[in-house]
């Protein structure tokens, strides 16, 4: 599972009320009959961090083991989408040869 | 008739030809009959079928000097065709090998040598990719040069245009060619789209004919634009899925594609682009330049990447990362990279000493050691525990190490041995914790520590007043402690707060049940039926409604109607050995005489009961065991003495094999060794050898006293246990072990395993482990290991191998090894000794 914090978007010092209101905001934009996958992720994610027990639980025994998806997500944030330049969409429109000359 | 082409593999076998190298047999090889004729002496009809066979298993190259020594003999236009597909087909494969300029060769040979047509199907693609455009443009110029190709050269060299180096004088193109005529209105569109201005983009974009060789510019454009602008959007998804996948700015409709994906999957995607593209999509999705080489890195681990060079592309790249983000990944990595603490502390700092026990626990659990992460558990719980902020922490530990929360236990069900005492731990550290309470209760319950139980009760019901749970508990604690009323009172409470719960109707009934036999076995009969009339007000099942008929009969005073109302009750209780056997526990619960009741109820001791009646009387009383907590094993045994004799008979019957297992089980459980003995003889009978009747008989006779057990038994159990190996049946294996190892008195060792550490010589445990394993095997091993640790923490270990008996008498050599060596060989029951933690240095 991906990290339930990231997950719903909420900081690892979120408490009981927040975790909820995020979960509902989640389950509005991936409702199950959307995206059945995304939703029983958002619902396990929940479940994991829902109470100050299962967060102490989860702190304690999760073992999953972070992705590169995860660190993507971390810093994505402060992404700016920006338009390629000109030399640079010249050189991938070109082929391999053009691209050398 | 099936015709030899239509057959090559069949020709190629027909023929004995090894074809492969068929230019290089010499003539000398015609006086040996097994190698193959030389092509030169076969006639051409069989080259030609040989010719078809090596093309269809596409071996190009040996097809080629076929054909071209057919050829040689007669220019038959059949064997042109041939040979020019053979050419295609050398070509194709070596362009995708990435040989462009090698296929290049052959596609002109199939001009030159077969007359067929240059420009056509890959050949312009070739031209362009192996960077022959002076060639290409030539062909531009020559006028005879068929319109679909010179369209399909132009679009192709659209690339090459739009990518030329500014400081370049273009090719040498026909001025009125579209490739130049279109070129400003394309090289115009890219630059506004990089200045970001719609409006002259869109016009750039209109001067663009629809039969342009740039025309597959203008959607990309469009993709490109919507995407820099929300790279979510589901219009551009739209826009990219119409791209062709095959035009002239393939590698832009790669990269888009990829842009387009959803988050997580174009970074993976990422790693299959060339430079240029992963840059774009890079630009695309905002990425700052200095996260760049970290994006990239993450690209190119694979999936799922391998945990320590994960951890060595975050700890290099730290920097880029927001502050702390590089310290918690690379912290949740550890588990997974043990190898990389050193690295840890090098890079943030050393970890305090309970994180250290907590990534050591959790790094067995992760290689699925559970056994070996209990030790770091603990002592982590233990540094947790004095912390007043984190007690809960510790008081979560204790409870999980004893079994709760651990689906992956399965029926393993306790960690450890000493799960009450984890539990009382984890309640005292933390008693809001419900659901530990009740779980400590029912095991203080289970154990018969009552006091305890009761103790633990009054301080958590105050906590839970409303939990009908924990009520429900605390009315098993009153009945296992023979407190009736008190259970009574309690049960009520439960139904107060759920009205409609079946259990706790017939946990009352039953109190009240238990009550009235109290009153029955004091003569106090006026009392018992009081308590048989509350009892009938809760009851409603049949067998209940039998029951209380009974009772309600012992507890008269009118012994003629009592009489009739006995035989009823033993009959509706199933009749024969049923009844009868109901009968005789009341007499045994109610301290009566069993021989009176037994004849007041009419039941026949002489009759042989069916073997179906004997499973149906084992069924009962473990059904009777479950349900009566109170309820002793010589209660029961009293109540099958009248019936031995004919239980004795029965054991003659036909059963099926679960059914004698079942049936010895039974008998074993109640240590009713000289059924047991006749029943497990009789299945013997059938299944001569099946290692657990072999177990059983050996149990009738030996239970008590294995120290006894004569020779020819022990190796009657030891190919008992073979065989139960064979069949991967561990539980007997198990059972067998149990009772012929601690009588094994041969191994050389001496039987306190303390003392065999002691032995002189031997300084290493790791070398005196391995010599225990190399001279008394792996049995011998588990055999010690299981007395050091425990049967239960031996057995889940063994479980969590997955049934690897090498592996894990491996894991034990090193766990035991690392144990003695901190001087606690070999793992004590109780361990009090701090255990080290693997990254200790």
């Amino acid at each position: 599972m991906t990290d339930p914090y990231r997950l719903l978007g909420v900081p690892a010092t979120a408490n009981d009320e927040t975790i909820r209101l995020a979960y509902l905001v989640a389950l509005r934009t991936s409702p199950p009959e959307r995206d059945r996958q995304r939703f029983e992720q958002i619902r396990a994610a929940y479940e994991a961090i829902s109470s100050a027990q299962a967060r102490r639980f989860h702190a304690l025994f999760d073992v999953t083991a972070p992705t590169p998806e995860d660190v993507l997500e971390s810093i994505s944030a402060t992404f700016q989408p920006r338009r390629p330049s000109e030399l640079r969409l010249r050189r991938v429109l070109g082929d391999k040869s053009g691209s050398k000359g | 008739m099936v015709r030899l082409v239509d057959q090559p593999l069949l020709v190629a076998r027909h023929l004995n030809l090894e074809t492969s190298r068929w230019s290089s047999m010499s003539r000398k090889a015609k006086a040996n009959p097994k190698i193959p004729p030389s092509p030169h002496d076969m006639d051409s009809a069989a080259l030609a079928a040989l010719a078809e066979a090596e093309l269809a298993l596409s071996r190009h190259k040996e097809a080629i000097d076929i054909y071209k020594e057919l050829l040689k003999r007669e220019r038959r236009p059949l064997w042109v065709d041939g040979l020019a597909a053979c050419y295609a087909g050398r070509a194709q494969s070596l362009a995708a090998k990435g040989m462009i300029k090698e296929a290049l060769v052959l596609w002109r040979n199939r001009q030159h040598i077969c007359g067929k047509p240059l420009v056509e199907g890959p050949f312009l693609t070739w031209l362009l990719q192996a960077g022959e455009q002076d060639e290409a443009v030539r062909l531009l110029a020559d006028t005879s040069l068929p319109e679909a190709a010179r369209a399909e050269l132009e679009t192709r060299f659209a690339a090459i245009l739009l990518a030329w180096p500014q400081d370049k004088p273009l090719p040498d193109l026909p001025a009125d060619s579209a490739l130049l005529r279109h070129l400003p209105a394309a090289l115009a569109a890219l630059v506004a789209y990089s200045q970001g201005d719609m409006a002259a983009l869109g016009e750039h974009l209109q001067a663009i004919p629809f039969r342009s060789p740039y025309r597959d510019l203008k959607p990309q454009l469009k993709a490109l634009a919507l995407l820099t602008t929300d790279p979510t959007a589901a219009a551009a998804t739209e826009v990219i899925a119409r791209l062709p996948t095959d035009g002239p700015f393939e590698r832009l409709t790669v990269a888009l594609r990829c842009a387009a994906l959803p988050a997580g999957l174009w970074l993976r995607a990422l790693h299959d682009l060339d430079e240029d593209s992963r840059q774009l999509v890079l630009d695309i999705k905002g990425c700052p330049d200095p996260l760049r080489p970290l994006l990239l890195g993450l690209a190119k681990l694979g999936a799922p990447p391998n945990p320590g060079q994960f951890f060595d592309l975050l700890a290099s790249h730290r920097r880029a990362l927001p502050e702390g983000k590089a310290e918690n990944f690379c912290r949740q990595l550890l588990p997974h990279a043990a190898n990389r603490l050193k690295s840890h502390a090098d890079t943030f700092g050393a970890l305090p000493e309970v994180e250290r026990f907590h990534l050591a626990a959790l790094a067995a659990e992760a290689r699925g050691e559970h056994g070996l992460a209990v030790p770091h558990w603990k002592r982590m719980a233990e540094l947790l525990g004095v912390d007043a902020n984190r007690k809960r922490h510790a008081a979560l530990i204790w409870r999980r190490l004893s079994g709760m929360d651990i689906a992956a236990l399965g029926d393993a069900g306790a960690l450890d041995p000493d799960a009450i005492v984890y539990l009382e731990r984890s309640v005292d550290l933390d008693p809001d914790q419900r659901d530990t309470q009740l779980r400590l209760i029912g095991e203080l319950r289970h154990a018969g520590a009552l006091t305890q139980a009761r103790a633990r009760l009054d301080h958590a019901l105050p906590r839970f007043p409303k939990d009908a749970e924990l009520l429900f508990e605390a009315v098993q604690v009153a009945l296992t402690g023979k407190a009736f009323k008190k259970a009574v009172g309690l049960a009520k409470q439960v139904l107060e707060l759920d009205p409609i719960n079946p259990s706790v109707r017939r946990l009352i009934g039953h109190a009240h049940f238990s009550h009235a036999r109290k009153q029955i076995k004091a003569k106090n009969h006026a009392s018992a039926r009081k308590e048989l009339e509350a009892a009938a007000e809760w009851l409603r099942g049949s067998e209940d409604g039998a029951t209380l008929n009974l009772l309600r009969a012992l507890a008269s005073d009118d012994r003629v109607s009592s009489g009739i109302a006995i035989r009823n009750a033993a009959a509706d209780l199933g009749g024969g050995l049923l009844g009868g056997f109901h009968l005789a526990l009341e007499a045994g619960r109610m301290a009566l005489n069993v021989a009176d009741l037994l004849e007041r109820g009419k039941v026949n001791l002489a009759a042989t009961p069916a073997p179906a009646k004997v499973v149906d009387l084992i069924r009962m009383i473990e059904a009777v065991r479950d349900t009566d907590t109170t309820l002793h094993d010589k209660t029961v045994r009293f109540a099958l003495h009248p019936f031995r004799p004919s239980l004795k008979r029965a054991a003659s019957g036909q059963y099926a094999e679960a059914e004698l297992r079942l049936i010895c089980e039974a008998w074993l459980r109640l240590e009713e060794y000289e059924l047991l003995r006749l029943y497990a003889d009789a299945a013997l009978k059938h299944w001569p050898g099946q290692p657990l009747f072999v177990y059983f008989k050996a149990m009738s006779q030996y239970a008590d006293q294995p120290y006894n057990m004569p020779e020819h038994i022990r190796y009657n159990l030891e190919r008992a246990a073979e065989a139960a190996h064979a069949q991967a049946d561990r539980r007997t294996l198990q059972r067998i072990q149990d009772l012929v190892y601690p009588i094994e008195p041969d191994r050389g060792f001496p039987e306190d395993e303390n003392d065999f550490f002691d032995m002189p010589g031997h300084d290493d445990p790791s070398e005196m482990f391995e010599m225990l394993l190399h001279v008394g095997g792996e049995e011998m091993l588990f055999s010690i290991a299981r007395q050091a640790m425990g049967k239960k923490s031996f057995d889940l270990l063994r479980k969590n191998m997955g049934g690897n008996d090498q592996e894990f008498a491996r894991s034990l050599v090193e766990l035991m090894t690392q144990q003695a060596r901190l001087g606690v060989a070999p793992a004590p029951r109780k361990s009090q000794v701090k255990p080290r933690s693997p990254f200790d240095d």
